[in-house]
């Protein structure tokens, strides 16, 4: 490793770095939230925004004590956090029966606690105790013994947040849960047949999805169980192994079905719409249409600060939240679209430095997770605002206005920096 | 650091690029190569385009009296739903409870409608200001009632001028053109289906404006700007050359009876008044005429819908003896003076007995007199000094057996057979010279239509040779061409429609101060009793207007005609002394 690599890995994870780019999200949802919040601009002096101003000064709030918040973890020993995690696991999943239990039911859904003027959604913070808490358990005995039952173990610690937050219901958040315990049970090293065997079983539930719902004939699935078989026969799988995995892609295969009968009708129709987007021209398709046409008609340099039409008058929904980043699309272009997206990208490939280079098991655990969750709620949030993935409710970090998850998110970003200190600078 | 563990940093980060790289395409695609189709939807998005209509021009009389313009009026109707609910409750029982109507026929008015594919349903059509306060503030109770707005057509003065102004009718399925960016016909929308409504369709409706309005994403109009838009360009109004007055005293003159009337300006050629009897109320037309009606007007054996200024066409009988007279003295076979032999209420020609209308006989006549009592023995004579086409070619002068042009849809030619239509018609030497004696009384093949006969009377009356029907007062005045014949012959043929007036057939059209000029006839039609007509122009000495009036199988021309005329040129005379009194 030459002196050049080891200082750009240096940079790509110095706190400098890593509360630069906080800062500058934080700059760019405020700025974001102020023009969603402001009536449009120009001619149209007369139409109001449809979103209240006092939106952009809660966030505000909330990014205070984001910082607040960040800097306290990033302060935070490690140590304590690898200590309390199963009790902070435990405590989370009693908020999380509680929440089915007591929340009040808003839109179909129970996600949030009201305290006082303050709502909050456990959900999000569940993310961060998963992260601590599968951190622990990869961390325990290294990279020695068998992996197969922390693995295990895993599952079902995850599986258990999954089931809870799925009956809420929130589909995405579940989504994230699932795709951080994928990335830490791959940095947690998993042998090929048991990536395998983890994998296929999911991409058996896909396939089986497609064939049951999307073109109603069987051949995809059927096609997928043959090929399996034959990869099995040629990767030598012994008879019993092959037999249980066989057997367990069926199982989800069917399985899936029964899953999908569990999904509200609007998530199936989301779904649906995906796959087919003229399904549904004014309903489920109709966010995705109007958030499409609000990035496009952006253009390379957008319409300009708080010029935006689709914003301005209203045709974009959840332009506050989940769908902030057609607001950036539209209003500052491609240009504007990017450098958010290259702040998103250094902090990602920061986050996988520190992760990389952490000296701790648990530390590194610990960053991947939380390059899991940045990496996921980025890709897919902008993945569904661009017409790439189907509607999901899904914030995009920092930007969406919501405190619990700019909260979480800030957290997060002191953790890493709380790794990466102990990483580079000591 | 282990082998494995820099593997896996290699795979995550290589994940972690294709999906940024994956993300980032797609925007590129989105933001810089489809922007103009994305800017385009958005436009679409946030831009409506609403459809002004233009409003349809006035139509005027002479003196600027409105005779059809736009009312805006308010039907209340219900949606269709309607008439599968009952019960006390509904909407449509309480309309019928509030306002006291016919439950049985607004059924089936409404069950009429909805199977003409109405978006509604019309249950009181034109309501009345406190039908509407009522509908608008008990609305809570009534659902599924609504209140329609249009500027309607209306026909001002009724049936009086149907035939001359015409009507309009909901535009069809096939008459709207698909043209995308400003389509003049959308459905429901009206135009002119018939008389001036028809034939000045283009100029009476304007052009339709398409505004572009900025809404937001629940349709509210955003601000008061409309972005882009067609102008709206109204029809022009078109002021016609008859006057309300004249019309009516001479719908008054004409009474219930069936027939026609029509009078024009010698001068000018402007149609001042035009009686087609019987007639219809265009009102019925504009939103839709029910079949009721409809078949009420079309099992009338008057033939309500036939203009018959234009499209009845009859035999001219002794009035035609103007055309025979002047063919015959241009040709020089006929003096002024010429007598034949003497009538005594027959003439025979070959093996044929033509009768005179007098079965006694006129005795000695001359041609002067022979006029003046519409001998036809004389005319049967004259008749046979002259060739069947010198014939033809003098009524054609005097614009018989012609389009009149004036600018109204389905006018008719008539028939003015010339010895080819003989030939044509009855075959060659099929026909024997006898035809000229039937000719020359306005008989047998000659059919015209009562606005030829004016034509006919004014271009006499004036000598002009090209006096044509005006109808709007934006046409051209018409030239002055003299008649191609003597002045002396024509002055002659006046002088003898003056007698007729004074001592001859017509003496009952004559007037206490005004020298009326006239000529009687006593059409024979093989459906039933003879045609009465009456043709003349007044003041004698210097004509001014020309008047024909016709009643179907009514008889004498001299004994039923005449006295209209008189009537009717009487106001005509007090009406132009009011106004040369008002100047």
């Amino acid at each position: 490793m030459g002196w050049d690599k080891q200082y750009t890995s240096r940079f790509f994870g110095s706190k400098t770095v890593l509360f630069s780019i906080f800062a500058g999200l934080c700059f760019y949802s405020l700025a974001t939230l102020w023009s969603v919040t402001e009536g449009i601009s120009g001619p149209y002096n007369v139409v109001s925004s449809g979103i209240p101003k006092i939106l952009f000064w809660k966030q505000l709030i909330w990014v205070m004590i984001g910082w607040i918040i960040a800097i306290a973890a990033y302060k935070f020993p490690l140590q304590l956090l690898e200590e309390t995690a199963p009790i902070l696991y435990m405590v989370m999943s009693l908020v999380l029966v509680a929440i089915l239990l007591f929340a009040p039911e808003v839109a179909g859904a129970r996600r949030w606690f009201f305290i006082g003027p303050v709502s909050v959604q456990p959900s999000e913070f569940a993310k961060i105790v998963l992260i601590l808490m599968l951190a622990r358990l990869f961390s325990r005995d290294g990279n020695m013994g068998n992996k197969v039952i922390p693995v295990a173990i895993s599952f079902l610690i995850s599986g258990l947040y999954v089931a809870l937050i799925l009956n809420e219901p929130d589909l995405g958040t579940s989504l994230v849960i699932v795709a951080i315990w994928v990335m830490m049970v791959f940095w947690y090293g998993l042998s090929g047949i048991l990536l395998v065997c983890v994998s296929t079983p999911v991409l058996s539930a896909i396939f089986s999805f497609y064939s049951e719902n999307v073109i109603h004939q069987p051949w995809p699935w059927a096609v997928f169980i043959l090929l399996l078989i034959g990869f099995l026969y040629f990767a030598r799988f012994g008879l019993l192994e092959s037999s249980l995995l066989l057997f367990s892609n069926i199982i989800t295969g069917i399985g899936a079905s029964f899953f999908w009968d569990k999904l509200k009708l609007y998530q199936q129709e989301r779904i649906l719409t995906f796959f087919e987007p003229q399904r549904d021209m004014y309903g489920a398709g109709y966010q995705a249409y109007q958030s499409k046409v609000a990035i496009g008609s952006g253009g390379l340099f957008g319409t300009g600060f708080l010029n935006g039409t689709q914003k301005g008058l209203a045709f974009l929904p959840e332009r506050e939240t989940d769908f902030i980043f057609s607001v950036v699309g539209e209003e500052l272009g491609f240009v504007g679209a990017m450098l958010l997206i290259t702040m998103f990208f250094v902090l990602i490939i920061s986050g996988l430095n520190i992760a990389k280079n952490a000296r701790k098991p648990f530390s590194s655990m610990l960053a991947i997770g939380i390059v899991a969750f940045f990496a996921f709620h980025v890709v897919v949030n902008i993945s569904i605002t661009s017409g790439l993935a189907p509607v999901t409710g899904l914030p995009l970090p920092f930007m969406s206005y919501g405190g619990s998850h700019i909260l979480v998110s800030s957290m997060m970003i002191g953790l890493l920096a709380n790794v990466g200190s102990r990483t580079f600078e000591n | 650091m282990a082998d494995k563990q820099i593997i896996k940093v290699r795979i995550v980060r290589f994940i972690i690029i294709i999906s940024f790289l994956v993300v980032t395409v797609n925007l590129f695609r989105l933001q810089i190569l489809q922007n103009e189709y994305y800017k385009n939807k958005s436009l679409d998005n946030r831009q409506i385009s609403k459809r002004v209509k233009a409003p349809r021009g006035r139509i005027f009389d002479r003196d600027g009296v409105v005779l059809a313009d736009n009312q805006f009026t308010s039907d209340i109707t219900v949606g269709h739903k309607c008439l599968t609910i009952g019960g006390p409750d509904s909407t449509l029982t309480r309309l019928i409870d509030w306002f006291s109507l016919d439950e049985e026929k607004i059924y089936e008015s409404l069950i009429r409608q909805q199977k003409s594919n109405r978006p509604y349903l019309t249950v009181i059509y034109n309501a009345s200001m406190s039908e509407l306060i009522t509908v608008k503030e008990k609305a809570r109770e009534i659902p599924l009632a609504s209140v329609q707005s249009e500027a309607r057509r209306r026909y001002v003065y009724g049936d009086m001028f149907a035939h001359i102004v015409g009507y309009v009718g909901e535009v069809r399925q096939n008459e709207i053109d698909l043209v995308p960016e400003n389509p003049i016909y959308v459905s429901r929308d009206h135009i002119g289906r018939y008389g001036v409504e028809a034939t000045f369709e283009e100029q009476l409706r304007g052009q339709p404006g398409q505004y572009l309005y900025e809404v937001d994403s629940s349709g509210r109009v955003v601000g008061h700007k409309s972005v882009e838009w067609y102008p709206v360009l109204p029809g022009q109004d078109v002021q016609l050359t008859m006057s309300v007055e004249l019309q009516q005293s001479l719908s008054e003159v004409m009474a219930a009876r069936q027939g026609c009337a029509v009078a024009i300006d010698v001068n000018s050629g402007d149609l001042l008044a035009a009686v087609s009897n019987p007639g219809f109320d265009p009102n019925m037309f504009v939103s839709g005429i029910s079949s009721l009606d409809w078949e009420r007007l079309m099992g009338n054996p008057g033939h309500p819908f036939m203009n018959r200024l234009i499209q009845g066409t009859y035999p001219p009988g002794s009035p035609y003896k103007i055309v025979t007279s002047l063919c015959a003295l241009s040709s020089g076979s006929v003096t002024r003076d010429t007598s034949f032999k003497p009538c005594a209420g027959s003439y025979y020609y070959g093996d044929r007995s033509f009768g005179c209308w007098n079965r006694s006989g006129h005795g000695d006549v001359n041609h002067t007199t022979a006029l003046v009592h519409s001998c036809d023995v004389f005319y049967y004579q004259a008749g046979l000094t002259i060739s069947l086409d010198s014939l033809h070619d003098t009524a054609i002068i005097l614009g018989l057996g012609q389009l009149t042009g004036i600018p109204l849809n389905s006018e008719v030619a008539g028939n003015i057979p010339s010895s080819k239509w003989y030939d044509s018609h009855f075959g060659e030497n099929k026909w024997t010279r006898g035809v000229i004696l039937n000719n020359a009384i306005g008989q047998g093949e000659i059919l015209v239509t009562p606005l030829q006969m004016a034509i006919m009377t004014a271009r006499v009356a004036s000598s002009n040779a090209v006096l044509s029907p005006r109808l709007t007062t934006s046409d051209p005045l018409p030239e002055n061409e003299l008649l191609p014949f003597s002045s002396e012959d024509i002055k002659w043929v006046r002088t003898a429609m003056t007698k007729v007036v004074d001592i001859g057939t017509g003496t009952k059209a004559k007037l206490a101060e005004i020298n009326v000029a006239g000529k009687t006839g006593t059409a024979q039609t093989p459906h039933g009793e003879d045609h009465a007509w009456f043709v003349c122009f007044a003041p004698a000495e210097d004509p001014e207007i020309a008047l024909v009036v016709l009643l179907e199988h009514a008889g004498h021309g001299g004994a039923v005609c005449a006295p209209v005329a008189a009537n009717w040129l009487t106001y005509y005379f007090d009406w132009k002394n009011d106004r040369m009194a008002a100047k």
